[in-house]
């Protein structure tokens, strides 16, 4: 089936991508994203940069207008979420998406429902829960019991169960007590340890960038910074603009984390050419 | 002061008749719970069905519950054609209205073609078994009321087993509790729907036949069901099938208890007060709310 091509030495590639909902303006213009395999790739950029929107086309919610989406360097522009699921894309949502009113093992189990072995889902439900504790002590309880932190593990564990290459993770610290958040995170690397790609959208961008290998700085729908995340955070002026809480400089005004900068100050006026790592 | 052997007879009518009302709310609230729509039609439905069984029967003699066989596969397909080419198509963001537009325009049509078909003649099957009775601790229930009940707990329970344990089951709750969520596991959410909407459809042809065998039918009879069952819904939780099972047999019951004292009319106003009281002072129904076990 997978047509023989020079090999992709990226698992996702988002490439020029045009996206918007409905009649609405485009959200995304012409932004292009990579995701090596079993890295960990942090999109950062104010509310409103299209964040979320770029993992709803790599996942398959949104049909982009113009742009492919490329998994091993194959074309699946315009799938949806089933077919990509099935090459090795998962999408863990935004806020809470855990199936309140059905147990967290009725949550688990349907994280397999593509797969059509009774007892390959069984084995696969064992292995995640022994990577989340909390999803086997929990088992019976009905999701909606849980706390938000123990929600996320039981999202995490479910969308695991089908083994993704790439899995997509939106905000996943949000709401979460630091505590929380650390166990979150450290599930993060242990998807990267364990060969799975994480393509990540954090509103945390301080946090989420110490643990990422690539960050990606969006604004008004295109990626405007790409580098390494160490490089990104110790960038005085990215700090500034986009990673919020640091004070303002003398000549500036201060900028909070949804600020958009108003001048070109923090980024070229015209759209810069995808810059590589 | 009514007699005691009285008031256990009219718990007794009132149970059973709960249960017919248990299975079509059951219906209702799937459709709201799928896609948030106010489906006006499903009584007319039920009445479509009666006429289908009564008329099997005028025309062939089969027994009324033999139509089950036809009308239960049809209404599914209607159900599921009606979600697919109809409701789909309306805009998210008016649906709820816009539904109750549509399925009141729905619940219209198939009363004009009942009275255009069978004119507004009520309409009443007679049976060789209809009018004999049990003896129950003194209580006199006839038959056909029981083989009626015994339609609806069954058909409920199938119901209750299908959506709990099936695979089909676990993706339409799945589907009713979080879509997009469910999409991404690779839940085909629309056919879901649909097929979702068949088996809210499908408790219309069970309830129509359970309602041809002992009730007079006429075409505008459904405007006498769709309120009791909007109310039980709204009782019991919207979305929630258990609530409405449990609003539906207690609203029932309480009808049949005040028909002793009233008459009729006046009784079925028990389910609009329970509405408005439901409303006034516990919006999100007694048995739904958040952590409800809902379907």
């Amino acid at each position: 089936m997978s047509e023989p091509r020079a090999a992709s030495p990226y698992l996702l590639e988002l490439d020029g991508i045009e996206a918007g909902y409905g009649r609405a303006a485009l959200v995304l213009r012409g932004l292009s994203v990579r995701v090596p395999p079993a890295t960990i790739v942090c999109l950062v950029g104010p509310n409103g940069a299209g964040k979320s929107t770029v993992l709803k086309v790599a996942s398959g919610l949104l049909a982009p207008r113009a742009g492919r989406v490329l998994v091993d360097g194959r074309d699946v522009t315009g799938h949806g979420p089933q077919q990509l699921l099935s090459v090795g894309v998962a999408h863990v949502l935004q806020g809470h998406s855990v199936f309140r009113e059905m147990t967290v093992a009725e949550n688990v189990l349907l994280g397999g429902y593509t797969l059509r072995d009774k007892a390959a889902v069984a084995r696969r439900a064992e292995v995640v829960r022994e990577i989340f504790p909390v999803v086997a002590e929990r088992w019976t309880s009905l999701a909606g019991l849980l706390s938000g932190g123990q929600q996320k593990q039981v999202e995490f564990a479910r969308s695991l169960m089908v083994e993704p290459r790439v899995v997509l993770l939106d905000e996943p610290s949000m709401g979460l007590d630091p505590k929380a958040t650390g166990t979150v995170f450290a599930q993060v690397e242990r998807m990267r340890a364990a060969g799975t790609a994480v393509l990540l959208v954090e509103q945390n961008a301080r946090r989420a960038l110490q643990t990422a290998d690539i960050g990606c700085v969006l604004d008004l729908g295109r990626v405007h910074i790409e580098g390494p995340a160490r490089e990104l955070l110790a960038d005085p002026q990215l700090g500034e603009l986009y990673l919020g809480g640091r004070p303002a400089e003398p000549s500036g005004r201060p900028a909070g984390p949804g600020d958009r900068p108003a001048d070109a100050s923090g980024r070229p006026a015209e759209p810069p050419p995808a810059s590589k790592a | 002061m009514p007699s005691a052997g009285l008031v256990f007879q009219s718990v007794l009518l009132g149970l059973l008749l709960g249960g017919l009302y248990a299975l079509l709310a059951a219906g209702l609230t799937l459709y709201f719970g799928i896609m948030r729509v106010v489906m006006i039609a499903h009584s007319a439905f039920l009445i479509l069905a009666a006429y289908l069984a009564w008329w099997a029967h005028r025309e062939t003699g089969v027994d009324p519950l033999l139509t089950l066989v036809v009308t239960v596969p049809l209404f599914f397909l209607a159900g599921v054609a009606l979600q697919r080419l109809l409701l789909s198509r309306l805009s998210p963001v008016t649906l709820t209205m816009m539904s109750v537009l549509l399925t009141f325009a729905i619940a219209l049509v198939i009363e004009g073609l009942l009275g255009y078909a069978f004119s507004g003649t009520q309409r009443r099957i007679r049976l060789g078994y209809s009018s004999t009775s049990l003896e129950l601790f003194g209580a006199r229930i006839a038959v056909v009321k029981l083989i009626g009940f015994a339609l609806a707990a069954l058909s409920l329970l199938g119901l209750y087993l299908l959506l709990k344990h099936s695979r089909f089951g676990q993706a339409l709750r799945a589907t009713i509790q979080h879509r997009e969520a469910a999409r991404l596991l690779g839940i085909d959410t629309d056919r879901v729907a649909g097929y979702g909407f068949g088996l809210g459809l499908a408790t219309a042809a069970v309830g129509g036949t359970a309602l041809s065998l002992d009730s007079t039918i006429y075409p505008s009879l459904h405007w006498h069901w769709i309120g009791p069952l909007m109310a039980i819904i709204v009782v019991g939780g919207l979305g929630s099938v258990p609530g409405a099972a449990i609003a539906a047999m207690t609203l029932g019951m309480m009808q049949s208890l005040l028909q002793i004292e009233l008459a009729a009319t006046w009784a079925q106003t028990i389910f609009y007060l329970a509405l408005f009281g439901t409303l006034a002072f516990r919006p999100q129904g007694f048995f739904g709310g958040r952590l409800a076990q809902r379907f």
